[in-house]
């Protein structure tokens, strides 16, 4: 279109022909002073004692086979209906579907669904992965991409993730360093996800699973 | 929604400078209203206090924090100086990946895109994710109005938002849109919404909203959100809500539609890393808030969601005029909110009486800029320059210095009127009381001028009057704002 050029050459002509250069860098001491950030000791403790402070529940498990009687145990409680879950290796190896089913679970797989609205808006669980998982923030970081989708982690009111230990971070710039290097392979999307969805919209009051998920369960395995 | 406007927002239609919805003259009368209001007051006081004590805790252990604040003002210094060069990259970057780039002049250039955009897509229904941004164009009362054949149903996703559009109501804070209701007001509203009595308790009403807009969230054809940053070397689009809407905005709907300022970029992927861990903090007192989403153009090939098409509205309305300016700084502004949480005019009048999308003292600086002196002159006097907003600014923005520069633009531009000469006994004392004026001489030097200009010091605005007059404040000459705000919180 004709007038970007336009439109640029006139926000160029105001940076160079402005007088004003900002020199009101901020000089004043400004908080900071307790300094309780300290060094992360143990990771994966960390990260559980961050996201359960969030509301959301960790567990740190030996083996797949104790994440996958979590996830079982989890379904039975919640008296879930149909899990949808991202078409990943690992949670092909955890082999939850077929337990599942025999505990009369239905179990969906992110891949050619005709509608994919349909089933992940009625969906009872979502089950997932994770790039990374933030110790100092009890965060997961999700990448989006085929088999992996947003809505798996987003529609269901019960959200769980299983992530091996070996994938958690201490910090969240060491985790937005993780893209910053090569920008051109980013996923089209990639969520910092901390914690349960919640609302303080009316008075100040806790709502919690708001839009997404309230109910939020992160395995760390290994 | 079928909601019915009330008659004030009609007669703006007509009057409005580009941009911004008018209304931002008249701040003292707005103001001295607000500040008999209790409900009110206490309902502001509620957010203020915890917001504050909040990001007080969250900020003091980080050890960083101030190396991260002025990181963060040389990074938006940095893209302030070359934006074009970061803009074209922005687009190019984006287009690269698929999306489509839009440069818009104004509001006008806006609604036409995304109604011309609506109208190709056979769109009925628009789900929105919070944004300042569209709210400064009134973007949805637009795109009903020039685009009626369409019967668009533009819904408001964010919980304070959408009671407030169905409300008929705008919102009062950056942050907390509907902090100036009451539970009972908005189960007022909900219950209307929902055609039923519904019991005033959070869980009842978080519900009924949850359900209702699920509804939205799958049947919308469009998804349209702000921007908390953008990243020029990957086009990237950040947003962050606790909700999780922004998420479901861009991941159900086939069409993405990012709005925009200019402003609202950072040059590489590696700074948002400062600007991340500021901007929860300041805002709501949270390391990160629920969801961060990074969004880098439309769905790529097998992915079955995401939008599949993706637009990033590139929205000027204003703001390039500040570049090179004295008042470039207010360019910087990450719209945490934090500067109104510590106003002591914020405080007491809240949102609404500045009469304009942005309150506080970032409102007082960037409306008149925004949108021209005739029509906000009174907002760089909401302001007693304690500096507290400068303080609490995680990017530093000088709001204290900038909000006398308007004042003595005011006065060169022969502005300043008998309007303006009311409460001026009381801000002259405590200017004279320099322990009590609580900030910078160089501040102090600059507020001197536009005083020695006029031959007698300049006035405070209006609804100090009424502050005095109210129970709890006592006279202005005796203490200084600064010091009520440190009592208040």
């Amino acid at each position: 279109m004709s007038d970007r050029a336009e439109f640029l050459a006139s926000i160029r002509h105001r940076t160079q022909a402005g007088r004003y250069k900002p020199t009101n860098a901020p000089d004043v001491a400004w908080t900071g002073e307790s300094g309780e950030g300290g060094p992360i000791g143990d990771p994966p403790a960390r990260f559980i004692e961050e996201l359960e402070a969030l509301g959301g529940h960790g567990k740190r498990v030996e083996d797949r086979e104790e994440a996958r009687e979590y996830v079982l145990e989890l379904a039975r409680k919640r008296e879930a209906k149909l899990l949808i879950r991202w078409d990943a290796d690992e949670l092909e190896a955890l082999g939850v579907d077929e337990p599942l089913s025999d505990a009369g679970i239905e179990v969906t797989v992110w891949r050619e669904l005709a509608d994919f609205k349909e089933v992940a808006g009625k969906a009872d669980i979502g089950l997932s992965t994770a790039a990374w998982a933030i110790a100092e923030t009890g965060t997961l970081v999700l990448e989006g991409g085929p088999g992996m989708g947003r809505s798996v982690t987003l529609l269901p009111p019960t959200y769980v993730a299983v992530v091996p230990v070996g994938r958690i971070l201490r910090t969240v710039p060491e985790a937005i360093g993780k893209y910053a290097g090569d920008v051109g392979s980013l996923p089209a999307n990639v969520c910092f996800h901390t914690g349960p969805s919640r609302s303080g919209d009316i008075e100040m009051a806790l709502f919690v699973g708001m839009h997404g998920p309230g109910d939020v369960h992160v395995i760390l395995v290994g | 929604m079928e909601t019915e406007k009330p008659a004030r927002r009609r007669e703006t239609k007509d009057r409005r400078a580009e941009g911004l919805p008018s209304g931002v003259e008249g701040f003292n009368d707005r103001a001295r209203r607000a500040v008999a209001d209790e409900e009110l007051h206490d309902s502001i006081e509620l957010f203020t206090r915890k917001s504050v004590a909040g990001r007080n805790a969250v900020l003091d252990a980080l050890p960083e924090a101030p190396e991260l604040r002025e990181r963060a003002y040389r990074i938006k210094q940095e893209t302030m100086a070359h934006l074009d060069r970061h803009l074209q990259q922005m687009a190019d970057a984006v287009e690269a990946r698929g999306g489509n780039v839009f440069f818009a002049a104004d509001g006008e250039d806006v609604v036409r895109y995304i109604g011309d955009l609506a109208r190709s897509k056979g769109a009925r229904v628009i789900t929105k994710s919070k944004s300042m941004a569209t709210e400064e164009i009134e973007l949805n009362r637009r795109l009903e109005e020039d685009y009626a054949d369409l019967g668009l149903e533009i819904v408001e996703t964010d919980l304070g938002e959408w009671i407030a559009q169905l409300a008929g109501d705008t919102p009062s804070h950056i942050v907390g849109p509907i902090l100036h209701m009451n539970r009972k007001r908005i189960t007022e509203v909900l219950s209307q919404t929902a055609g039923e009595d519904l019991p005033p308790d959070v869980e009842a009403l978080g519900s009924f909203a949850r359900k209702r807009l699920r509804e939205k969230f799958l049947t919308a054809d469009i998804g349209i959100t702000g921007a908390n940053f953008g990243v020029a070397a990957s086009g990237t689009v950040v947003t962050v809500t606790n909700e999780g809407n922004a998420r479901l905005v861009t991941s159900v709907p086939p069409v993405h539609v990012v709005v925009m300022g200019i402003e609202k970029l950072v040059p590489r992927f590696e700074d948002l890393s400062v600007f991340v861990k500021l901007l929860a903090r300041s805002g709501t007192g949270q390391e990160l808030t629920v969801y961060t989403n990074f969004i880098t153009g439309p769905r790529q090939t097998g992915e079955l969601d995401g939008a599949e098409e993706f637009h990033l509205v590139l929205m000027d309305n204003g703001r390039s005029k500040l570049l090179g300016t004295d008042f470039e700084e207010a360019l910087y502004c990450i719209r945490c909110g934090a500067c109104l949480n510590v106003c002591p005019v914020y405080r007491q009048t809240g949102g609404h009486a500045y009469g304009s999308t942005y309150s506080g003292p970032i409102g007082a600086v960037i409306t008149p800029l925004l949108k021209g002196h005739d029509e906000a002159k009174d907002l760089p006097h909401a302001s007693s320059l304690c500096g507290a907003c400068w303080e609490a600014c995680p990017v530093g923005i000088p709001l204290h210095d900038l909000l006398l520069k308007l004042r003595n633009q005011q006065v060169e531009a022969g502005l300043a009127g008998k309007a303006q000469e009311i409460a001026f006994k009381g801000f002259e004392s405590t200017m004279k009381r320099p322990l009590l004026y609580n900030i910078s001489s160089k501040a102090g030097r600059l507020a001197q001028k536009p005083l020695e200009k006029n031959g007698s010091m300049r006035p405070l605005p209006g609804p100090l009057s009424g502050w005095t007059d109210s129970r709890e404040m006592p006279p202005l000459a005796e203490k200084s704002f600064r010091e009520l705000w440190k009592e208040g919180v």
